[in-house]
């Protein structure tokens, strides 16, 4: 059966998906996992999961976000300076976030 | 884990799980994100943590509850859209919670909803005062959420990974809930004069329990100590407050809000603000830290009968996960 890998590299980051292993059960899951996926990228730890186990869902079956507007939900939309520094930090991400939807819905990314 | 008590609960319990982490040692890896479910934490660390994620949790799920009716009372759409949005955002940033709570292996969701329903639960001191007036809610919306994000971004450094984790979630987040208050606080101190003296009252009312909101000074706090030694807690509720004058006090008066005139606060020297602590109630505070606050018994019992409301749809799942993953069989990728 084959196993999704995620790889974490370093403690306290996100395990991200990195590929996948063919193998019979879980400890040689995460045996192969390590041989392929861990051995040149920083690794400091890695998840083995059941492909069959995954579900998922893409741009083919919903429009994340909606399709109506939203822009209430955004940070930007309420155009003052922001009040303390960890506010300007969520909005430049909130703004970042937007503009690397907007490039992929417009097909430039 | 919790059913095994006792020594040989824990003899066991070693034998099964290996040698759990000493607090000298906790201590001395303390960073950020240091630690996660597959770290053998002693207990102490697991509860302490346990205490307080579970706070933030069901802190975010009565914010939600006082802000609900305000959906209903939006008076343009754009409000009523941002208001349910935001709504949401909270009631997500609870459930994402209690999982980092869980995670600890002390207590279950579940047991962590049902202590919030039968008053055991402790949340945040604002949010057992109910908001009756349109004109209140960007004393929530913009300066109680602003103190929340000024601790929260201290949090995404917190030793306990996941905790950290959803801080990352929360924080990307909440930018626009503090910016639409905001928004609502200089729309109502830009209208007409009735607006402007009715915010100001609002304000007058809101602002002590605002400032309480980081809680009592460093040397009442009981739980300070451990929870910063062990870096769950970044900062103290001294420097938290103090950073958040220094960010708000100068918002408010820009919008043409009267700081009250208690508690006393001084601009010092290098312009950074100080409360004299003394001028607050702190009986008040600590009546409600135990939930005996009159009116918060009601927020929470309005909120049990909304969870006794919904059942029915907790129960509905509960069987169809039953259904499909019930009768002792493991999910079916696991051959």
């Amino acid at each position: 059966m084959i196993w999704e890998v995620f790889r974490q590299k370093k403690a306290g980051d996100y395990h991200t998906h990195c590929g996948n292993v063919h193998a019979p059960d879980r400890d040689m899951a995460l045996l192969f996992a390590e041989v392929q996926h861990g051995r040149r990228m920083p690794t400091n730890s890695l998840w083995v999961v059941p492909k069959d186990e995954i579900g998922e869902v893409d741009t083919e079956d919903v429009a994340f976000g909606g399709t109506t507007d939203k822009s209430y939900r955004w940070a930007m939309t309420y155009n003052f300076e922001a009040a303390a520094e960890e506010v300007a930090a969520s909005e430049s991400e909130q703004s970042e976030a937007e503009q690397q939807r907007r490039s992929v819905v417009e097909g430039d990314d | 884990m919790q059913s095994i008590g006792g020594p040989i609960g824990k003899w066991l319990l070693t034998i099964v799980y290996g040698r759990e982490m000493d607090i000298e040692t906790v201590k001395e890896r303390a960073g950020p994100r240091e630690f996660s479910a597959k770290d053998d934490m002693p207990e102490e660390y697991r509860k302490a943590a346990t205490r307080m994620i579970q706070f933030h949790a069901n802190s975010e799920i009565m914010g939600a509850y006082l802000e609900r009716p305000f959906i209903r009372q939006a008076p343009s759409l754009e409000r009523k859209l941002a208001f349910s949005a935001k709504t949401q955002d909270e009631l997500g940033h609870g459930q994402l919670l209690y999982r980092a709570a869980e995670s600890l292996g002390i207590k279950t969701r579940d047991e962590m909803l049902d202590e919030l329903a039968n008053g055991e639960g402790k949340f945040l001191n604002c949010f057992h005062y109910p908001m009756e007036s349109w004109v209140e809610t960007p004393m929530i919306a913009f300066f109680v959420d602003g103190a929340a994000m000024r601790r929260q971004a201290t949090l995404k450094n917190t030793s306990w990974e996941p905790y950290a984790h959803a801080m990352d979630k929360v924080c990307f987040e909440e930018g626009f809930h503090v910016k639409h208050g905001e928004a609502i606080l200089h729309e109502l101190m830009t209208g007409s004069k009735k607006e402007q003296e009715m915010t100001q009252e609002a304000f007058e009312k809101w602002w002590p329990r605002i400032i309480q909101f980081f809680g009592p000074t460093d040397k009442q706090s009981t739980h300070h100590g451990f929870a910063s030694e062990v870096g769950l807690k970044q900062m103290s509720n001294d420097e938290l407050r103090r950073a958040f004058l220094n960010s708000y006090v100068p918002k408010a008066e820009k919008y043409g809000l009267e700081i009250p005139d208690t508690p006393r606060i001084t601009k010092n020297d290098d312009g950074t603000y100080e409360v004299n602590e003394d001028d607050l109630d702190w009986d008040e505070f600590f009546q409600i830290a135990k939930n005996e606050y009159e009116p918060g018994v009601g927020q929470i019992d309005g909120r049990k009968k909304a969870q006794e409301a919904v059942a029915w749809v907790r129960e509905s799942m509960d069987k169809h996960e039953q259904g499909i993953y019930g009768g002792g069989e493991s999910p079916q990728a696991a051959d």
